[in-house]
């Protein structure tokens, strides 16, 4: 690792981080202030349209027509598509700059000119990118956190059991990151690299989606990586998902290692 | 007809045969003893398309080393490989004795370098840049780069998305000298900076060879290097074709001899040529001669010409070095130092 090289990462990382982090905070902030509102109103009327219901299904990626206010209204308050897409967008704009972006740039021969090993400058930004992850995960939780003090105590949700949704959001969001990786690593275009995060990621969201509503998805619902996220069975039983943090662990490993691979050996020179 | 200008007037290009000597008019020693950096036999290619091929040089610490060559010759495809760049696949290639690929980054923290093609992060100005390369080689370089901006008359406070062409090449060289590094590569180093920057850019190389450091200089346009190394090697199509002191470039020029015939065009000049004699152009009364023999030797045979003027001089080596770039099979040429 190299002190200046995360310093140089985290200075180009910080306006698209904080517009995220502004925005996540926000969104979660106000869907935290009103979805509890809207699904109690619901549950005193005890009935919700089946066209309603369906949408909710869709949205927490299962079956939901069982659970508390609070558990359901976070559930979709932290898998709403656009706290997702923004989180998403963050991660590959800040994965896709080294090497692709340096060359595209073309201010990889200056980086590379400097006294850092190929395996430095990876670890250097693994680190930059580890903190501002952490820094708009922890945006999403404090504007939830903000939102529901203005709600009705009784709607709101067990912190402790949120944190755990927290880390199994930051698993899918070092998933989607570390593609980002490895997609700029093996690209000398950084379009190019964001296009292929960026298709597997709305195929995911896609396919999550889907799999509720066309059953022929249902076969292929595994390669989601919104299939190892369900919000909604962490906040009712309040037990950590092992076994999707592990599939997502794992692949983000991979992808990882692959990413350092592929830069310590590639050529890395402006077009 | 190549030359046949310039015998207009009164044969103004040809140089003096006395010249100064080259090698040591800068007051510093020709070379030391280390070969700072060592190459042997080294190949690159861009998948099927030929970057360089089997280049082998030894620049001695403390030399001004330029390396020159047409566009897409390979000059640059060497530097990446020297830098660690790219991976050389085969032959070897060592700075300070160290490995270029393996021991990429130990060998930098000695060495600066200014790109061919100079981009900086548009969103940092001149301090904060400094600040960065500072903080990545965990130095202070502070003073050593306000010299340098003094001396380029650069404004570090400016931000890069600001900077003309020419600055952020003022900036490129304050980050690769402020340090002030064992070794600077540099990448055609003066495009973009006015005629006095140029000037300003060589004193500074030639302090820099003066205090036993070595600088490798990349150009495709000869009187730059002229004006600054005092060997040089020219690569065509990847390989070397000249590596050696500029004054044995110089010997293998030849000398120019410039007639001016006393009436009349010389037509039977052509066939009374002594060896190693020929004739360059032609331009009414005024012959420009080539003569790769010994001049002195020629002197009896011009003496019986029916000539007006005679002037001897070597060729300039602009158009030696267009020779190079042109006419001659890529294969390897070795000054004398070789």
């Amino acid at each position: 690792m190299n002190l200046g090289l995360i310093q140089r990462a985290l200075r180009e990382m910080a306006p698209v981080t904080l517009l995220c982090a502004a925005l996540l905070s926000a969104i979660s902030g106000l869907l935290a202030y009103a979805l509890p509102q809207v699904q109690a109103r619901f549950a005193q009327r005890s009935f919700i349209p089946p066209g309603l219901q369906q949408l909710r299904n869709v949205m927490l990626g299962v079956d939901s027509s069982t659970g508390g206010i609070a558990d359901i209204a976070f559930s979709i308050g932290w898998s709403h598509p656009v706290v997702l897409i923004l989180l998403c967008t963050q991660a590959i704009f800040v994965c896709t700059r080294v090497p692709a972006g340096e060359i595209e740039r073309g201010t990889i021969d200056i980086l590379m000119g400097l006294p850092v090993s190929r395996w430095q400058l990876f670890l250097s930004e693994t680190v930059a990118w580890l903190i501002s992850g952490l820094f708009v995960l922890a945006a999403i939780y404090l504007g939830s956190f903000v939102g529901a003090m203005f709600i009705n105590p009784e709607y709101r949700p067990s912190w402790g059991k949120l944190a755990m949704v927290l880390v199994n959001l930051g698993f899918v969001y070092a998933l989607v990151s570390t593609l980002g990786l490895l997609a700029g690593t093996i690209s000398d275009r950084r379009g190019r690299a964001v296009l292929f995060v960026l298709v597997i990621a709305v195929g995911s969201l896609l396919l999550n989606y889907l799999q509720l509503i066309w059953d022929p998805a249902k076969h292929v619902s595994f390669l989601s990586f919104l299939h190892y996220y369900r919000p909604i069975g962490m906040l009712q039983r309040g037990e950590w998902p092992w076994r999707d943090l592990a599939i997502l662990g794992s692949v983000t490993l991979c992808a990882w290692t692959a990413a350092g691979v592929m830069l310590s050996k590639r050529p890395l020179t402006t077009l | 007809m190549r030359g046949g200008n310039r015998l207009k007037g009164s044969l103004p290009r040809i140089q003096p045969i006395i010249s100064p000597n080259h090698s040591h008019r800068h007051g510093y020693p020709l070379s030391g003893l280390m070969g700072v950096i060592e190459t042997n036999n080294l190949t690159y290619r861009y998948g099927p398309r030929r970057g360089v091929d089997a280049v082998s040089l030894n620049i001695r610490e403390g030399s001004l080393y330029g390396f020159l060559g047409p566009n897409g010759a390979g000059k640059t495809t060497t530097i990446r490989v020297l830098l660690g760049f790219l991976h050389a696949r085969e032959g070897t290639a060592k700075i300070l004795g160290l490995d270029c690929w393996s021991q990429s980054a130990q060998i930098k923290r000695d060495v600066g370098y200014v790109p061919g093609d100079l981009r900086l992060w548009p969103w940092l100005d001149g301090r904060a840049a400094v600040k960065m390369v500072a903080s990545v080689r965990d130095l202070n370089l502070d003073r050593k780069a306000r010299e340098l901006a003094d001396l380029f008359e650069l404004d570090l406070g400016v931000k890069v998305r600001r900077m003309s062409k020419g600055m952020r090449q003022k900036l490129g060289l304050i980050l690769a000298m402020a340090h002030e590094p064992k070794l600077l590569i540099l990448d055609e180093p003066s495009s973009g900076l006015d005629p006095l920057m140029q000037d300003r850019l060589l004193d500074e190389l030639r302090s820099v060879a003066r205090q036993g450091r070595t600088v490798f200089f990349s150009s495709h346009t000869l009187s730059e290097v002229e004006r600054l190394c005092e060997r040089l090697a020219i690569i065509r199509h990847g390989k070397i074709v000249f590596d050696g002191e500029l004054a044995a470039l110089r010997a293998r020029a030849g000398h120019e001899i410039t007639l001016r015939w006393k009436s009349g065009s010389p037509d039977t000049l052509s066939h009374a040529l002594p060896a190693g004699v020929r004739i360059v152009s032609r331009d009414g009364p005024d012959i420009l001669l080539h003569a790769s023999a010994n001049v002195v030797g020629l002197l009896p045979w011009l003496s019986t010409l029916p000539i007006d003027d005679l002037a001897l001089g070597r060729p300039d080596l602009e158009s030696l070095f267009r020779e190079f770039y042109q006419d001659q099979p890529a294969t390897t040429a070795q000054g004398s130092a070789t």
